[in-house]
């Protein structure tokens, strides 16, 4: 066979490989609009003028901002809202810290016991969410009287089984980083946790950002872990509201507040993403060439 | 620069049960280009990043200017090293690269910027202050690791192979860059290599190393001429190594007895006895025809003529099975043998040597494995 | 040759040391809290659970109630488990069965759509999973959307009650909650799959349905056990899905049961036992799947 006609072979075979099924494409399609739909319809259906969150009875921003029942001026929603946004503004500031610290030395150290260490720092990952709230819920109602169900616990619970997603996500990162930069930075006067500071956490700030936003969203979406080391009602988040109310006769105001926190966590994705992709194109770990 | 002196005493590095480094004795005056050879494993990088102090000796003395330094942190010695793979800082431009040591030395700020755009004039990177490692080529790269170690006027430089990801063009252009660089700048340069052309080059003394230990420290001549142990003669360059029967010593030097012929050695160990080993490099042996007489020569046959550009190779079968090469310069003229003829090898006393017992063994080991 | 950096010790454990102590105490005293319970003994008269903290005062009569109440004939946890079972292998199917194509179409045939599809397969991940499964709450109620398209269609006569306590619902429910999660690592693994292979198996005759079956398929297996792994083990801890869009207790599914167990102070260490199973139950699952891949990545290296 010639070069020729065996290129062009391998054309036509790739050709053959790349047709594109038709019917595939629709049910493609036909699985985003299901898979996305019915929650643009839940969020569409807070800006009903009617009480009903099933039947459309016209626009209005009743539910939002306007009126007595609207999740603006009821006390249960933004409460469940502020709640919701302080446990995980507090997860990110404790989880992420942890979780960098941990992927550092998982990373670094290659010694008798590192392998052990690595598989318990990932190992929440694996364990059901409701197994691990029960063990949480038991450890502070039997053992740790000093943690009092609630805001404190809950907070508690939602890092321990954040720590391993930032693990993991850090440690991609600093396997990309080679030790020859910390070594550099101590050959050039720099201690150990100078190292630290100047060359490997700005080096990580694609990391930092992902794994920001990460815990951020894996605490909003939390309901498991947050309901079994919850109070009282002050200690209420949305996801705990949703599935206490959602089969009474709660109005779109619910829906409204659901919103709020998907469109929150919309945008801080796509801020995370930006700046994600910003930083790592700044930062190119290697040559040119 | 005054000092830069380093002495390893009795240096042994073991990872777990395996021993990396093997009691290396090797001492460095100040001022001087000292490389570190062998082949991958050998333990020469261990060795440097030991006088780095990136790894802690298992056991010995690192002597920096007198002073036994094997225990103290990197960042607490008067050494600085350039990286394999250069290690700049991707978040940092150029300068602050540079500027990188200056800074936590506490240096004052115009100080800091005359002494890192001085450091960068040095290797002519001056125009690139603000660019960004990634924005550059290895060899820029390369220039600006050397300005950065260069910059804190370290008594000793470590070099890591640092041409090793460069192409060969280029790498001929910065050995010399670097060889004139260390002479200007007159602080003690160890650099680390496993290319024998490289260390040739540039070095005041070489220490082969294999396995760990040291098998020979001597200028780049004497390395490549006298090499003193047979893994030295076979690392540097191809060499032959044949198998002798050392008889007696002469005024000229030993007599020793390859099959049936009679050869003199005039160099290394001529007070050698019994079963031994002669080295020859392949320029020096010289063919000439068939039935030609005269002192230290083998009868052979032509195996095999390989073209090498500048020069042909030629494999010479020996009687006693051994293969002998020769190098033949090419002078445009057609080569005088073919494969099969029948011919002589001259192979001059004063290019033969007996080498010492030390490496015997292993050279047999080899040749086993090979086979 | 082995290149380890050399860090101090205090080094590592300034990084390190607040991480480890956090999964000391709250990872492994918390399950170790978990089982003290399952393997104390109540207390006799309060008969509240008295956690044995000490090996010497383990009693293992929670596990006999465990193991005896999940016995095939009669036991009382064997119906909701089977159920369970059933529903979470249904569920897992469906995922694969919509997934697949969805994750094989994106890697394989997807070109300038690529990105926007990647964008509009991670949405899901940004609406709270609770928002979707009131989505459904609504849409599925008498007067929902889906009764009334039903009803245009003239597929029923009357609103359906979708939402009382069918197990069709559950299962979909499931599905639609953890297909996202399933089709993500899926795709990857298509993606990192060798394109060599297919075109050598064009190359040799195949048509795209044979290339298909003989070798795209056999080739994502791994990628289909791990997204399985990833969407089964939450399903398991599951109690909230049923309840949402059933509430009956003919749905209900093995979480539920654990979740009334500890609820009730009295039978709080039974439910500790239930979920100390569980988790062993799981994790030995687990540890054959790792160990069988990894018998089989070695396999293909040699």
């Amino acid at each position: 066979m010639t070069q020729a006609s065996a290129t062009g072979r391998a054309h036509a075979i790739r050709l053959r490989l790349r047709r594109r099924p038709k019917v595939l494409t629709l049910f493609v399609w036909g699985y985003i609009v299901w898979s996305l739909a019915p929650a643009l319809i839940a969020i569409a259906f807070s800006f009903n003028s009617g009480k009903s969150r099933s039947i459309w009875q016209g626009l209005s921003l009743r539910w939002w901002t306007d009126g007595p029942g609207s999740m603006l001026h009821n006390d249960v929603f933004r409460g469940a809202l502020e709640h919701s946004f302080t446990l995980a503004v507090l997860n990110v500031l404790i989880a992420v810290p942890l979780g960098i610290g941990l992927a550092i030395t998982l990373s670094r150290w290659f010694g008798r016991g590192s392998g052990a260490v690595s598989l318990l720092a990932t190992m929440t990952l694996v364990v059901p969410e409701l197994v691990l709230a029960i063990s949480l819920f038991l450890l502070f109602t039997q053992l740790l009287d000093i943690v009092e169900l609630g805001t404190m616990a809950q907070v508690i619970g939602q890092v321990t089984f954040t720590l391993p997603f930032v693990v993991v996500i850090t440690r991609g990162r600093m396997s990309s980083i080679s030790t020859d930069l910390e070594e550099a930075a101590m050959d050039l006067g720099c201690s150990p946790l100078q190292a630290l500071r100047l060359v490997l956490v700005p080096l990580l700030q694609p990391a930092i950002v992902a794994s920001v936003v990460i815990a951020f969203a894996l605490s909003i979406d939390d309901f498991v872990v947050t309901q079994y080391l919850s109070s009282d009602a002050s200690t209420q988040t949305v996801p705990m509201l949703i599935y206490n109310t959602a089969r009474g006769s709660a109005t779109p105001a619910l829906n409204a507040t659901a919103t709020v926190l998907v469109v929150v966590t919309a945008l801080l994705v796509a801020l995370g993403g930006l700046l994600y992709y910003a930083l790592s194109r700044r930062q190119r770990l290697g040559a040119a060439e | 620069m005054a000092g830069g002196e380093v002495r390893l005493a009795k240096l042994v590095k073991a990872f777990d049960e395996v021993t990396v480094v093997d009691g290396i004795d090797l001492h460095m005056p100040g001022g001087e280009f000292f490389s570190l050879l062998g082949p991958s494993g050998c333990g020469k990088t261990t060795t440097l990043r030991m006088i780095a102090g990136f790894e802690q000796p298992t056991s010995g003395e690192i002597l920096l200017d007198g002073k036994n330094v094997a225990l103290t942190p990197p960042h607490k010695r008067n050494v600085n090293t350039v990286f394999q793979g250069y290690a700049l800082f991707p978040h940092l431009s150029v300068f602050d690269n540079v500027a990188f040591g200056l800074r936590r030395q506490g240096t004052p700020r115009a100080e800091v910027r005359r002494r890192v755009n001085e450091a960068l004039a040095m290797v002519h990177m001056e125009a690139f202050a603000k660019r960004r490692p990634a924005q550059m080529s290895g060899g820029q790269q390369q220039r600006v690791a050397l300005a950065r170690a260069l910059v804190l006027k370290p008594a000793v430089l470590l070099l890591d192979e640092p041409l090793g990801a460069l192409d060969a063009k280029l790498r001929k252009i910065l050995q010399i860059e670097l060889k004139a660089l260390q002479q200007e700048v007159g602080i003690t340069f160890i650099y680390v290599t496993h290319d024998q052309e490289e260390a040739l080059t540039m070095s005041d003394r070489i220490a082969v190393m294999h396995e760990g230990r040291v098998e020979q420290v001597a200028p780049p001549e004497v390395v490549y001429e006298e090499p003193s142990t047979t893994f030295v003669a076979d690392f540097l360059g191809t060499s032959n190594v044949i198998h002798a029967v050392a008889t007696q010593a002469t005024a000229s030097g030993c007599e020793v007895r390859v099959g049936e012929f009679e050869l003199t050695a005039g160099r290394g160990a001529i007070d050698a006895r019994g079963e031994t080993k002669i080295a020859i490099r392949p320029e020096r042996v010289t063919l000439e025809p068939h039935g030609s007489t005269g002192p230290n020569r083998l009868a052979g046959m032509v195996e095999r003529v390989v073209y090498l550009g500048n020069a042909n190779q030629i494999i010479v079968r020996l009687p006693t099975g051994e293969a002998l090469q020769a190098l033949v310069q090419n002078t445009g003229e057609k080569l005088a043998y073919e494969q099969g003829d029948p011919v002589r090898a001259h192979l001059p006393a004063e290019a033969l040597r007996v080498l010492a017992d030390t490496g015997a063994a292993e050279i047999e080991e080899q040749a086993a494995a090979a086979a | 040759m082995s290149r380890r950096s050399f860090y101090p010790l205090p080094y590592l454990l300034t990084t390190s040391g607040p991480g480890l102590a956090w999964i000391a105490l709250f990872v492994v005293l918390g399950v170790y809290s978990l089982f003290a319970i399952s393997l104390g003994t109540p207390d006799p008269i309060l008969l509240t659970p008295t956690p044995a903290w000490s090996p010497l005062d383990w009693s293992f009569a929670n596990f006999r109630d465990v193991i005896s109440g999940l016995n095939p004939s009669g036991g009382i946890f064997w119906e909701v488990f089977r159920r369970s079972f059933v529903y979470i292998v249904l569920a897992a199917a469906g995922c694969v069965l919509i997934g697949y194509p969805v994750a094989y179409y994106v890697a394989m045939y997807a070109k300038r759509s690529k990105a926007l599809l990647l964008v509009l397969l991670i949405l899901p991940f940004l609406v709270s999973y609770m928002l979707r499964m009131l989505a459904w709450v609504g849409l599925l109620s008498p007067d929902g959307y889906v009764n009334e398209a039903l009803s245009r269609l003239h597929l029923v006569s009357q609103p359906q009650d979708w939402l009382g306590g069918r197990p069709s619902t559950v299962v979909l429910a499931l599905i639609y909650g953890w297909v996202p999660y399933f089709i993500l690592p899926l795709y990857a693994a298509l993606e990192r799959l060798d394109r060599r292979y297919l075109e050598a198996s064009a190359d040799l005759g195949a048509g795209r349905v044979r290339t298909f079956i003989f070798t795209t398929l056999p080739l994502s297996v791994p990628g289909i056990l791990a997204g399985l792994v990833l969407i089964a083990l939450p399903m398991f801890g599951d109690y909230y899905t049923n309840q949402l869009v059933s509430g009956a207790a003919t749905t209900s599914m093995i979480g539920n049961t654990i979740n009334t167990y500890i609820a009730s102070t009295q039978q709080r260490a039974i439910g500790a036992a239930l979920a100390s199973t569980l988790l062993i139950f799981l994790i030995a699952v687990l540890a054959y799947y790792v160990r069988t891949t990894a018998r089989a990545a070695r396999a293909v290296v040699r």
